[in-house]
């Protein structure tokens, strides 16, 4: 299988990029592929955090970049799953310690060996996020049903197709289904109209996102995480299965459903 | 085809209307002019130019060149404004736009953070969304929606008009003037429309084509 570099990016901070790199790799690590997280938020790391494997980082990216150590060396085995692996972003340092054309040719060496590698782009336009996506094939947009968030993810849209990735996806993130419903949170098809890109999926709020974060275990692992279920959706699409979309009426309460068999409900 | 100069009643008339551009115009006034020499020196002209209409800056030029061969712009008179005056019809305000040499064609969305800045028209075929900005001397028109901000006739010229096919922007300037959607509920109107400067306003109308 031909390998694939996908940045997650959002330009927005908080909106969720961390927890996605998270999940997807893990999700995809699940589904058997050989993955690679590749942290670029240098000086704000937290995906080895998420992750929890915060006690078992040696080297980072920039003793890679910088031949202090061998790639293989950084790489950090994730044991819960066969063929996980995170490279982590250095502390200490800032986002200058490495350059595009650094990063082109470190993703270009992890491509041999996996079937994703999932960079996790800081937030902002500047240096980190030239970087980020500098060695990537395509870009997953992650953005949360907010004014502020989509017209982020508008600008990175463009700086993307100026960059040249064409085909990014779109991840809605955080949505409440209620909020929506009662027309108080932007709905799918309004940022979908705004951004026009493809949509890969939508995650709903959920509270065992912020436990799973906490405990350094992602939440694609947690069977009863609805969040964590969306997740594993998208890393089904992103394989290129066909899984149908997420729909405002997630609910399974039986009454509920007996509603909609009267349409009593909308 | 060539400019005609005629006489009409003392007066020198200069028929216009076969000049496509502004720039032939020029050309074929210049010309003229230079052929006829010094003959109506110090009289008074009234130029022709059809379907085309002229722009503040543009009749400032014509009067420049005119006045190197000693003459005078008396008035200008086309089609549409004959129109205007003869009857009270109403005629689609794209036969009223300013004339304008360029006109930049842009055939994608215009996303946050990016900016087109032209001296003639601009055509977008696509979306101008919020955090985008247009700074055009001439027309806007934008086949898609318009959600960020535009400033039309950017270098003075009031007459200049932005037309959208949803028409909904951050800010919208034409010349001198400034707007922005009034504050409060957001009124989403489901058909083209078109902003112009009337009474020393901004207006916003249906676009009736």
């Amino acid at each position: 299988m031909k390998s694939r570099v996908l940045v997650v990016t959002s330009g927005k901070g908080g909106v969720g990029k961390t927890t996605t790199t998270a999940n997807l790799g893990t999700a995809l690590a699940m589904m058997g592929k050989k993955v690679v997280l590749l942290d670029t938020d240098i000086g704000l790391r937290n995906l080895d955090v998420v992750m929890g494997l915060e006690n078992r980082i040696v080297f980072d990216i920039v003793d890679v970049v910088n031949a202090k150590c061998k790639l293989k060396q950084a790489l950090i085995r994730d044991k819960r799953f066969d063929g996980l692996c995170l490279l982590p972003a250095a502390q200490t340092k800032d986002k200058s310690a490495v350059t595009p054309h650094q990063m082109k040719n470190l993703t270009n060496e992890l491509r041999s060996d996996y079937d994703y590698i999932l960079v996790d782009c800081p937030a902002g336009i500047e240096q980190g996020f030239r970087n980020a996506i500098a060695g990537a094939d395509n870009a997953i947009v992650v953005a949360t049903p907010e004014v502020s968030s989509v017209r982020d993810a508008d600008r990175i849209v463009g700086l993307l197709e100026a960059a040249g990735l064409n085909k990014s996806r779109l991840i809605i993130n955080r949505l409440r289904s209620k909020m929506v419903k009662r027309g108080d949170m932007m709905n799918i098809e309004d940022i979908i109209d705004i951004l026009s890109i493809d949509l890969l999926g939508v995650v709903p709020e959920d509270e065992v996102i912020v436990i799973s974060t906490n405990r350094g275990e992602p939440a694609v692992m947690d069977n009863t995480s609805r969040a964590g279920a969306a997740y594993r959706r998208i890393a089904r699409r992103i394989t290129g299965e066909d899984v149908p979309m997420f729909t405002l009426d997630d609910t399974n309460n039986f009454l509920d459903r007996f509603k909609k068999l009267l349409k009593l409900a909308k | 085809m060539a400019a005609v100069i005629k006489s009409k009643e003392g007066k020198m008339e200069i028929n216009m209307q076969s000049c496509n551009t502004f720039a032939e115009m020029k050309d074929q006034l210049n010309a003229q002019l230079k052929s006829v020499g010094d003959f109506w020196l110090g009289g008074t002209v009234s130029i022709d130019t059809g379907y085309q209409v002229l722009s503040n800056k543009q009749l400032e030029e014509i009067q420049s060149i005119l006045s190197r061969h000693g003459l005078n712009l008396q008035s200008n008179n086309s089609i549409v404004s004959k129109e205007l005056t003869d009857s009270d019809n109403e005629i689609s305000p794209f036969e009223q736009l300013p004339f304008y040499e360029d006109t930049m064609l842009i055939c994608k969305s215009l996303r946050s953070g990016q900016r087109i800045v032209a001296e003639g028209n601009v055509v977008i075929l696509g979306d101008v969304n919020p955090g985008a900005e247009i700074i055009a001397g001439g027309n806007i028109i934008i086949m898609g929606s318009l959600r960020g901000m535009v400033h039309a006739g950017a270098y003075g010229d009031d007459t200049a008009l932005v037309s959208a096919y949803r028409l909904n922007p951050t800010q919208l300037r034409i010349g001198s003037h400034i707007t922005r959607s009034p504050d409060g509920e957001l009124i989403m109107i489901e058909c083209p429309e078109l902003a112009r400067i009337r009474g020393g306003k901004v207006c916003i109308e249906k676009l009736k084509i």
